[in-house]
């Protein structure tokens, strides 16, 4: 054999070596492309929603309200024909052009509605036609998604929805030949290798497809030899898919900017985020801003950098132009637009943390963590934005207030605050800390301190459910008391005025929240009993079955205390405390409904019989500075709760419909010098009256015979005695024996007040 | 001559007799309030019939939120958890209505009925006969 055949033989060898590899680097290269452009599958971040407005004649809101709701959900004033999300006022009335929403148990469609108002109340509901609507749900608001590790957040176009005009000068922008190159550009490369011989870095010349492939599979290196596997990726993609399809997953990828912690990614939420419109609805002008933006989001971020984002968006108009997209009145009608942005404020994750939090967490006992933040899932929860901006701002403001007062440095006063609908257990409120946007430390759900008098109720209650033992004017003994037990300190607990009052009835016990006489009477009911109350009530944690812990040496955070007195708010009945309502897929199929769940714990009778205790507390008690800001007819139901040397400042009450907990104190503990009376009470005052709060009415048991009582003397009273009320007693427990002042002639008047009703009665048939 | 000193009595001295707020106001004769509850309660039933039971007990409790004290809501979503199956809740609901019932013994009545059929269904045919037998003394 000769030696050139030889050597012909070696380099046959050689080249089918090297030729096998280069195979092999392409079909690994080609499998990767595959795999990951087809498995790829956007992570959508479960998207929040506050509970829909029900407008309906009789609903107590105003004008005012409604149009705030309105502008935050960017409905834009002033009417617009043709489409939806406007509204206009005109004089009591209101005309709302409703957006089209896709609701948990349906599709609403785009409507026209006329709402009239009379003071604070909607008076009618009328269609365009001007016939009567019973109700009309207006789309939720928006309060923030569950984001993906990297708070990535988009929302998916399809190409068809995307007007042409921004794929034109996105085109002209950044691709000139894209539907004609095979992936990469010749003249592209050759810009690059010139700059490259120059010395410069590696830059410029990548079509959309490398780009893209960039953005997929590649760390963010500038190397030859990355540059040279993009290229063979970006040739691969487009062998295996269309021109249309590279172009729909671009859109969707790009990344445009940043909302606070929020990634803003894809045509889609970023015509959202900067023009509150939906993509399909972008202008020529709108569109150019955004191709402008994809060179820089932060360069040309258009509410920071106004002047750069336009005129990089006009250079952007001007080449749409110059490619012959755009004709020359088109580019200067564009080029004359202002940017149009939307002028609400950046809102990042959320603007309310602290309840999306509570959310998050009901959510995670039923969906895994990765779903949330991949699924798109639609949530609908129970926040009502009123009533937690009502408390933002209350909480806000009384804040700097004591702290102005206090003078007592930083860091400051902290507080927090749970609102729910009384009868339901939705919680329409839920504010974790004075920096309202903070998403850090959420004391509603995560500061457990002392509650104080708070557990009070529950001592009572298990007295009041023996009516043959305690009635409301039972005497309960105020005087020294001392619990004696082994391996402790003696337990002598002192009231809040330092001083003992002697033999009180119950009522005014509970009422003063005098703690002497308080401890006496959970240690003879007994203190395993009275734990057992406050677990029936709702608290799950466990305990200690000491004495101290009957006057609330135990640590709760609000949203538990909010649990236990939603109980007594709605007569006996236990609703766990429920965020969301419905979740739905992306596409809207239901999920999961979190159906309103009740247990009876107590029965009616003494729950009945507490309730109106804790209205003696607001009516004659220790929070009677809260007819500064509710008349007494709103008949509200409380409890103060203060802890030692005030370091908590609690109050915790409700109304006809809502119940709300406030608790104030420092987050290091250090006495606040604020009893729960002068802190937490003005808080929950001022909130509960900006919300007109309906009359506490209870439904009187069958159980409940209401009797004429001596104030002073806790006997039956008649018409002779000056400072009478009347009381609730559970049938057959009422005292019997007369008081002092009562008339000789009582029990004559009596038996002729009976006759002369029941001959009313016969008359009146009633 | 007794009844009329104690007339005079009761003239003279109602004025003094303190009032505080009471606990409970005189319960209004339940019925449907406005038209939104009725358009909601419409749709609840209708959905009953199409058999869509998660949907009418929504409408019901999207109804309990505009009144919250009617006790016809709470009774229909009594019947509605009696339908799904879920007989604890269809129980503690139906003594839900029956707590804001006020003097409507009807409606009572009904209620332990349901309540009845509540326990029945869980195999507490003690309790369902005690129930039966509340119902039949509400009248």
């Amino acid at each position: 054999m000769s030696r050139r055949t030889k050597l012909w033989r070696y380099l046959s060898l050689a080249f089918l070596a090297v030729a096998l590899l280069a195979a092999g680097f392409a079909l690994y290269l080609d499998f990767r492309v595959r795999s990951e452009f087809e498995g790829r599958r956007y992570a959508l971040p479960a998207r929040i929603y506050a509970r829909p407005l029900e407008l309906h004649a009789g609903l107590r809101v105003s004008q005012a309200d409604i149009v705030d709701e309105l502008r935050q959900a960017g409905y834009r004033e002033g009417p617009r024909e043709g489409e939806s999300g406007w509204f206009v006022r005109n004089g009591d009335g209101l005309e709302i052009a409703v957006r089209p929403f896709v609701f948990w148990d349906g599709p609403q469609p785009a409507k026209r509605i006329r709402a009239a108002f009379a003071g604070d109340a909607v008076v009618a509901v009328r269609d365009a036609e001007g016939r009567d609507v019973p109700l009309v749900r207006l789309e939720p608001l928006a309060i923030g998604g569950i984001y993906p590790a990297n708070n990535e957040d988009r929302v998916l176009v399809r190409l068809v929805e995307v007007p042409k005009h921004l794929v034109q000068a996105l085109i002209a922008t950044e691709d000139r030949h894209f539907y004609s190159h095979l992936g990469f550009d010749l003249r592209g490369i050759a810009r690059a290798v010139v700059s490259l011989v120059r010395g410069n870095r590696l830059q410029g010349g990548s079509t959309l497809t490398q780009q893209l492939v960039k953005n997929f599979f590649l760390t963010p290196e500038r190397t030859l030899r990355r540059k040279i596997t993009e290229l063979f990726m970006a040739v691969l993609l487009e062998v295996h898919y269309d021109k249309n399809e590279i172009l729909e997953t671009y859109l969707n990828e790009i990344y445009l900017g940043q909302d606070r912690d929020r990634a803003i990614h894809g045509v889609g939420l970023a015509s959202l985020h900067y023009f509150d419109k939906p993509v399909e609805h972008l202008t020529l002008a709108d569109s150019a801003l955004l191709v402008g933006m994809m060179k820089g989001p932060g360069i040309y971020d258009p509410y920071r950098h106004p002047q750069r984002a336009l005129a990089r968006r006009n250079l952007v108009l001007r080449g749409t132009k110059d490619q012959g997209y755009a004709t020359m009145e088109q580019y200067a009608a564009a080029r004359a637009a202002g940017l149009g942005l939307n002028p609400k404020a950046p809102k990042g994750t959320s603007p309310h943390p602290a309840f999306l939090e509570l959310v998050h967490r009901q959510l995670r006992r039923d969906y895994e963590e990765a779903d949330l933040r991949s699924e798109g899932l639609r949530v609908f929860t129970t926040l009502d934005p009123g009533v937690q901006r009502a408390a933002e701002r209350v909480l806000e403001r009384k804040l700097a207030r004591f702290d102005r007062e206090k003078h007592f440095g930083k860091p400051g006063l902290e507080g927090a605050i749970v609102v729910t609908a009384g009868q339901t257990g939705e919680v329409q409120a839920l504010v974790g800390g004075r920096d309202v946007r903070y998403r850090g430390f959420n004391r509603a759900l995560d500061a457990a301190r002392p509650v104080g008098s708070l557990l009070k109720p529950a001592i009572y209650l298990t007295a009041l459910a023996e009516p043959s033992r305690y009635t409301l004017v039972t005497p309960i003994d105020d005087g020294p008391f001392v619990w004696k037990s082994r391996g402790a300190p003696d337990w002598k607990p002192a009231n809040y005025d330092g001083k003992f009052h002697g033999a009180v009835q119950l009522r005014t016990a509970f009422a003063q929240s005098y703690n002497a006489a308080s401890a006496r009477l959970g240690t003879r009911i007994g203190i395993e009993r009275v734990l057992g109350t406050v677990k029936r009530l709702g608290i799950e944690r466990e305990l200690k079955p000491y004495a101290a812990t009957l006057l609330g040496a135990v640590e709760l955070s609000p949203f538990e205390v909010a649990q236990m007195y939603q109980t007594m708010a709605s007569g006996g009945f236990r609703a766990p405390l429920r965020a969301i309502r419905e979740v739905t897929t992306q596409a809207g199929q239901p999920l999961r409904r979190y159906p309103l769940v009740v247990e009876q714990a107590f029965p009616a009778e003494p729950m009945y019989l507490l309730t109106a205790a804790m209205q003696g507390v607001v009516r004659e008690g220790t929070a009677q500075g809260l007819k500064n800001w509710l008349p007494p007819e709103s008949a509200v139901a409380g409890k103060t709760g203060t802890t030692d040397e005030q370091r908590d400042a609690w109050f915790a009450g409700f109304t006809g419909d809502r119940l709300a907990i406030v608790w104030i104190g420092y987050d290091d503990n250090r006495a606040a010098h604020l009893s729960g009376a002068a802190a937490a009470l003005p808080v929950w005052g001022e909130l509960m009256a900006s919300l007109k709060p309906e009359p506490l009415a209870l439904p009187k048991p069958e159980g409940i015979e209401i009797v004429l009582i001596d104030a002073q003397s806790g006997l039956r009273a008649d018409w002779a005695c000056p400072y009478a009320l009347e009381l609730p007693f559970a049938q057959g427990s009422a005292p019997v024996e007369r008081a002092p002042c009562a008339s000789a002639l009582g029990i004559a008047v009596e038996e002729v007040k009976q006759d002369a009703k029941s001959w009313l009665e016969r008359l009146f048939g009633r | 001559m007794r009844y009329v000193l104690a007339l005079v009595a009761i003239l003279g001295g109602c004025a003094i007799v303190q009032q505080p707020a009471p606990v409970s106001a005189p319960v209004p004769v339940p019925s449907i309030g406005s038209a939104a509850v009725a358009s909601l309660l419409d749709r609840a039933r209708a959905d009953v019939v199409a058999g869509r039971l998660a949907n009418a007990a929504a409408s019901l409790e999207r109804a309990l939120r505009i009144e919250p004290r009617n006790p016809r809501l709470w009774q229909e979503l009594a019947r509605v958890r009696l339908k799904q199956g879920e007989y604890a809740q269809a129980e503690s609901v139906a003594a839900r209505s029956n707590s804001w019932a006020g003097g409507d013994n009807r409606l009572r009545a009904e209620n332990w009925r349901l309540i009845a059929q509540a326990r029945e269904a869980r195999g507490d045919a003690a309790g369902a006969r005690a129930a039966l037998e509340t119902a039949e003394r509400q009248r």
